[in-house]
């Protein structure tokens, strides 16, 4: 029962979130908020598709890689949106922070594939170490900035937490303890919706109207 | 068992001549007709293959896998048409279209000849939803492709995007109608309510300012 309201819950943020995105892109007609939508959009369909079979054939798919398809979409535009956020001086920066993205993602991808599908899971871990990279390079530059660089920081700091608890989540979900509220998975599940809600208002900020 | 091929050849074969005899003003609606219905071929096959390296069960074959095989082999012609020709935006948007549309009408023909020709109104219903589906897919590739082929940087990340979302519609779909009974209802007015919202919001776009 928790894991069907969690997932209700899931889909609905998302799609209001994408609905909002879509209207801000609508008034403003700025490429981030496009970006968003699409990644929006593609988490509300995956959690749609992941709701439906798990309310429909009480069992959750097992064969082929659908929902990981619109997630990994989700995040393919979240790079996109890091890519068009930043400059091309923040692009060619470089800092030894950056190398805790591949190293944090490589062990935890080393340790999820005992547990999880390979191909899954080698994608998935891929996208976070370029979301992570990404975010703490762009977290460094604009460090101690303030104005727009001040926004772009607390965009970059949503997607750090967007990732680690990403991780966490993947982590919980190896040791399953219940269907319960008890179960820690749920607990980072909703903190995912957080950081989710989250990412919309610092983009917001960042791009203006 | 049904020879798809031998449908294929017998439906391509009076486009094929019609495509000669109107010239090279049309021949791209038909080559990318040609191009609909011979994905439609080729996912069949590929569908087969994984439904039998998976030993997967014909529910399994509609929800998890039909979905990801045919979106992918939908977009293979339009990626060559993309590559190749370098087109117009414009352009791109009606490629799209028609390829999803020979898909459709394709597809509606093995289905007639699998499980027969009886209820025309069932067969009305399902014609105007499967159609409208894959117009709808067709449709978050096509006009996301003109989006994002105009920046070099966005085109591999947001192809891969866009077909993850037209993955993910097309899987709902199947499932609802996998379900049956009211879900079968709701999935065959989903992609035709998909369509209204669609065409509401571009001219709504479409009367504000830039």
């Amino acid at each position: 029962m928790v894991e069907f309201v969690d997932n209700i819950v899931q889909f609905a943020v998302t799609l209001v979130a994408g609905c909002l995105s879509a209207v801000f892109y609508c008034r403003s007609r700025k490429q981030p908020y496009f970006l968003l939508a699409c990644l929006y959009g593609c988490f509300a369909l995956a959690g749609l598709y992941w709701t439906l079979y798990y309310l429909l054939f009480s069992e959750t798919p097992q064969i082929f890689y659908v929902s990981e398809t619109g997630w990994i979409s989700g995040y393919v535009f979240l790079y996109l949106l890091q890519f068009t956020l930043s400059d091309k001086e923040e692009r060619a920066f470089r800092c030894p922070a950056m190398w805790l993205s591949p190293i944090v993602g490589i062990l935890l991808a080393a340790y999820y594939v005992t547990y999880g599908d390979v191909f899954a899971t080698i994608l998935m871990n891929t996208m976070m170490i370029l979301l992570s990279w990404h975010s703490i390079r762009g977290l460094v530059y604009w460090g101690g900035q303030g104005g727009e660089g001040r926004n772009l920081r607390h965009f970059h700091l949503a997607v750090i937490c967007f990732v680690t608890v990403e991780y966490c989540l993947w982590l919980s979900s190896c040791f399953w303890v219940s269907d319960t509220l008890t179960n820690p998975y749920f607990w980072f599940d909703f903190m995912l919706m957080g950081t989710v809600v989250v990412l919309l208002i610092t983009v917001k900020r960042a791009v203006g109207m | 068992m049904t020879y798809i091929e031998n449908i294929f050849v017998c439906i391509a074969a009076p486009l094929l001549i019609t495509a000669v005899c109107m010239g090279k003003s049309h021949i791209r609606f038909f080559f990318f007709c040609f191009a609909g219905m011979g994905a439609c071929l080729l996912s069949a096959y590929i569908n087969t293959f994984f439904v039998a390296y998976y030993d997967a069960n014909n529910f399994n074959a509609t929800v998890e896998i039909a979905p990801v095989v045919e979106e992918i082999i939908k977009l293979l012609p339009l990626l060559f048409y993309l590559y190749i020709f370098e087109p117009e935006p414009e352009k791109i948007k009606g490629a799209v279209l028609t390829v999803a549309a020979g898909f459709a009408t394709f597809e509606n023909i093995c289905y007639l000849i699998q499980n027969g020709a009886e209820h025309l109104g069932f067969l009305l219903i399902r014609g105007f939803g499967t159609g409208a589906m894959h117009i709808v897919c067709g449709a978050i590739i096509g006009y996301g492709l003109v989006y994002v082929w105009q920046r070099a940087w966005l085109k591999v990340a947001g192809t891969c995007g866009l077909l993850g979302a037209a993955i993910t519609y097309h899987a709902v779909y199947n499932m609802l109608i996998a379900y049956g009974g009211k879900g079968q209802h709701i999935a065959y007015v989903l992609p035709l309510l998909t369509i209204a919202v669609g065409i509401t919001a571009g001219k709504l776009l479409a009367a504000r300012p830039k």
